[in-house]
């Protein structure tokens, strides 16, 4: 690794025209949303507790008072503010996310998220889809799919029923890697064999997500009888951009998944669960549908660009 | 040599897997969101030159390989291999013929080659881009044919025989790439 000063990494990551054009995409951003009569917020950038999201971890700060926590997303202020009445709220946050770099992942991202009082994750998914294709062109065309739909058709693997032995023959060498965990197998064989085929000819929005994949979302029965997520995702390229959910309104189902997800995690992590967004749930949050958008990838997308921190000023290699 | 992390993982970093050295090339951060994370690795074998593909869950331990590069000068072959001093400690290590391979061509006494130690054990060589070397043998040129392509054989001071233009004398210094082995150029005297 260079030394910080080089002459090679004090550079911007971004070019000068990406960034203009970046600038024109948040411009075209705000402009949706108030045209929407969609309120901007800036969302605290330190929260008192954590979010509590399977498979991400936040960073903890040092701090004198109380464990102090970055957003992995700004869903706890927003949610907040729903509950209080504010309606229509959206902001464009930092978030960080600790161990995720690559391609199309960065530890600190900006995030679009906005929430829509008495609306469900149908209608949301269309204003979503109405912001990707003025931010990136191509129109709103797009197809539906299941998760079991997508895993079937594009693994060859049903995520209800298959067994141990068939995730691992789907897996083949890549099995290993898993540890005999059968979402950790079902995660894998979606990221490798389902989402680069995803969003390709026009974008694609997977749906109904298993019960055990819901975090924060209601739950609904399925075609197929079971219950399932009211959750759903879009692609492009092969690229999560957004993932939305019609949001689940019972404090107590919420408590309780929270303190699942929090009893899981290493007790070293030190992560305080988030007092106030639990009284806000259990003021009411009322009914209502979020979406959270990777705007760092939305960008990469519009622009042709081959990773996020080629849309970022400084990447995480440099900041 | 010590364990590291999958978030340590980054191109040009050496591991050890199924008991062998191999060197990252290709390292690609694979995670569905809110999901288990893994990391695709693309890896070459600093043994057999092979590469593969491997998928590691994240946060699991890897054993990094002691394999390091050291600066050294080729003094001479004998019958147990090529011999290389340290330049830095002028201490002496034999090569064995297996990790020199066809390099050997293009040795000559006093160059400076990079030698690769895994364990402190020499396992490959790397040669300087390019090397003059002399043509010992070749068949004279055709008078005027200097702007041929046509090639002919010739063959180094290391006995080794690589095609020039036909232009090319016995006795002429010519510039050879040792990673293509193909004339680069004639070196004037």
């Amino acid at each position: 690794m260079p030394d910080r000063g080089t002459l090679l990494d004090w550079r911007p990551s971004a070019a000068l025209p990406t960034l203009r054009r970046r600038a024109e995409l948040v411009e075209g951003t705000r402009a949706f949303f108030k045209t929407r009569g969609v309120l901007e917020i800036d969302t605290p950038v330190v929260q008192g507790g954590a979010n509590l999201d399977p498979g991400i971890t936040p960073f903890r700060l040092h701090s004198a008072d109380r464990p102090r926590f970055l957003p992995t997303s700004p869903e706890h202020p927003l949610k907040r503010l729903v509950a209080a009445g504010y309606g229509a709220v959206w902001t464009l946050a930092p978030v960080f996310r600790r161990d995720e770099l690559g391609r199309t992942h960065a530890p600190e991202f900006r995030m679009l998220e906005w929430y829509r009082p008495g609306w469900d994750d149908t209608a949301l998914r269309g204003e979503v889809l109405d912001l990707l294709a003025g931010l990136c062109g191509g129109g709103t065309t797009h197809d539906v799919l299941t998760y079991r739909q997508a895993m079937r058709t594009h693994a060859g693997v049903d995520p209800f029923n298959a067994d141990a032995d068939r995730l691992v023959a789907v897996l083949g060498a890549e099995a290993d890697a898993a540890h005999g965990d059968r979402q950790a197998s079902l995660d894998l064989i979606f990221a490798t064999h389902v989402q680069p085929h995803l969003g390709h000819a026009a974008w694609t929005v997977v749906v109904d997500w298993p019960a055990s994949l819901a975090a924060q979302a209601r739950l609904r029965p399925g075609d197929d009888g079971e219950q399932v997520a009211a959750r759903f995702e879009v692609f492009r390229s092969g690229v999560e951009l957004a993932n939305g959910y019609w949001e689940l309104d019972d404090a107590d189902e919420l408590a309780a998944r929270l303190e699942c997800e929090r009893a899981r995690r290493d007790p070293g992590l030190g992560l305080a669960h988030d007092a106030c967004l639990a009284a806000a749930m259990q003021h009411g949050l009322g009914p209502c549908a979020g979406v959270a958008v990777g705007f760092d990838r939305v960008v990469m997308l519009a622009l042709g660009l081959d990773s996020v921190a080629a849309t970022q000023a400084f990447g995480w290699d440099r900041a | 040599m010590g364990t590291i992390n999958t978030s340590d993982l980054h191109n040009g970093l050496k591991v050890i897997f199924d008991g062998s050295p191999w060197i990252c090339i290709n390292v690609d951060f694979v995670k569905p969101g809110k999901g288990a994370a893994f990391y695709k690795i693309r890896v070459s074998n600093l043994l057999t030159g092979n590469s593969q593909e491997k998928t590691l869950r994240s946060g699991e331990k890897i054993e990094t390989a002691d394999v390091v590069d050291a600066d050294m000068q080729f003094l001479y072959s004998d019958a147990n291999g090529y011999v290389f001093m340290d330049k830095n400690t002028f201490d002496q290590i034999t090569v064995p013929a297996k990790a020199v391979g066809d390099s050997k061509d293009f040795l000559l006494e006093n160059m400076d080659v990079a030698v690769t130690l895994w364990n402190g054990e020499p396992i490959a060589i790397r040669l300087p881009n390019s090397v003059v070397m002399e043509i010992t043998y070749t068949e004279p040129a055709v008078k005027g044919d200097t702007q041929s392509r046509v090639m002919k054989p010739a063959k180094l001071q290391t006995g080794a025989e690589i095609a020039v233009p036909i232009f090319v004398a016995q006795g002429d210094r010519i510039t050879v790439n040792t990673q293509t082995r193909e004339y680069a150029g004639r070196v004037s005297k």
